[in-house]
């Protein structure tokens, strides 16, 4: 499979999607008018490649996003719930959502994807200070 | 508008604290370069980066929500209005946009039970729809998450605000206001 290597613009995030380390990485900011248009093929490929990775494969994935519109946001959580479903299955994955230390509504967003998303392993953490 | 009037709308927007205002059409290069202007007048301030979140967040949905569901005029073209502005301590952001008279019904009934709701009611409301997979299939006329008027309430600190305004000149449209203060 070939990686997803997508550098970032004003509206959309930078995403790094590695399938030989087995790490995916959204960074940045993420609104575009049609967040489908951006997400769907990423949501494609990270379908298809939790379908075929091996149970013993170590995945990482790293949503750090300062700002999502309301587009993004369900976008988003379908990435989670992709990662949720395949841990169900038995994929090894730890997944981390990184949010401005001060900000709690970006937190709680975090702890509502941990709730909701239950045998995924998802670390909600601030951002480090930059 | 003669130089008074111009000079008077001047002093009146600087009265009023506005930061900025357009009015016309409306394209996606036109909202790129309003979310940098208004990104380099936020970061100019000593806002917190939560309230500079929320500011920003407030004029991309009110702008998206124009682009996806104004209809273009005869010329094609997509026109709204938009005004952030800071005053009495609290940040606004306010939009208008011509709405087809049969939809004013359906913006009311998404609106108006958010003026009432406490911050937790509509939090748990966002997380209700967030989490409804069947929204894209249950409303045909939404072209969203179903989330932009919930984001635009939960991000403000009072009751968000409305009117409808109906012209003569236009039977078949009416004009919505929506109002959001940080």
């Amino acid at each position: 499979m070939q990686d997803i290597l997508i550098p970032a613009t004003a509206e959309t995030p930078e995403v790094k999607f590695l399938y030989s380390t087995h790490t995916l990485s959204i960074t940045g900011e993420s609104y575009p008018e049609n967040a489908m248009v951006f997400y769907a093929p990423l949501r494609g490929g990270l379908h298809d490649y939790l379908a075929q990775v091996s149970e013993q494969a170590k995945i990482e994935a790293h949503f750090s996003l300062k700002y999502f519109n309301s587009s993004s946001t369900k976008l988003l959580r379908s990435l989670i719930s992709l990662l949720n479903d395949a841990a169900r299955a038995g994929k090894k994955i730890t997944a981390h959502w990184y949010h401005d230390p001060e900000d709690d509504m970006m937190m709680e967003f975090g702890h509502d994807l941990q709730d909701e998303f239950g045998t995924l392993e998802l670390n909600v953490t601030p951002f480090e200070p930059a | 508008m003669n130089l008074t009037s111009f000079s008077e709308f001047c002093a009146q927007a600087v009265k009023e604290g506005m930061l900025f205002y357009y009015t016309g059409e409306y394209s996606k290069n036109v909202i790129a370069a309003m979310s940098d202007t208004l990104r380099h007048r936020l970061d100019s301030t000593s806002l917190s980066a939560p309230a500079r979140r929320k500011i920003f967040s407030t004029f991309v949905e009110m702008s998206q929500n124009i682009m996806h569901y104004v209809d273009p005029d005869q010329d094609g073209v997509k026109v709204g209005a938009l005004a952030v502005g800071h005053n009495g301590g609290k940040y606004y952001v306010m939009c208008g946009n011509p709405v087809r008279v049969e939809y004013v019904e359906r913006i009311k009934e998404k609106v108006e039970p958010l003026r009432t709701m406490t911050i937790d009611e509509i939090k748990t409301a966002y997380r209700a729809q967030l989490r409804n997979d069947e929204h894209e299939e249950q409303d045909e006329i939404s072209k969203g998450a179903g989330l932009g008027f919930l984001t635009v309430a939960r991000d403000a600190s009072e009751p968000i605000e409305y009117q409808i305004v109906y012209r003569s000149e236009r039977q078949d449209f009416a004009e919505f206001y929506l109002r959001a203060a940080i």
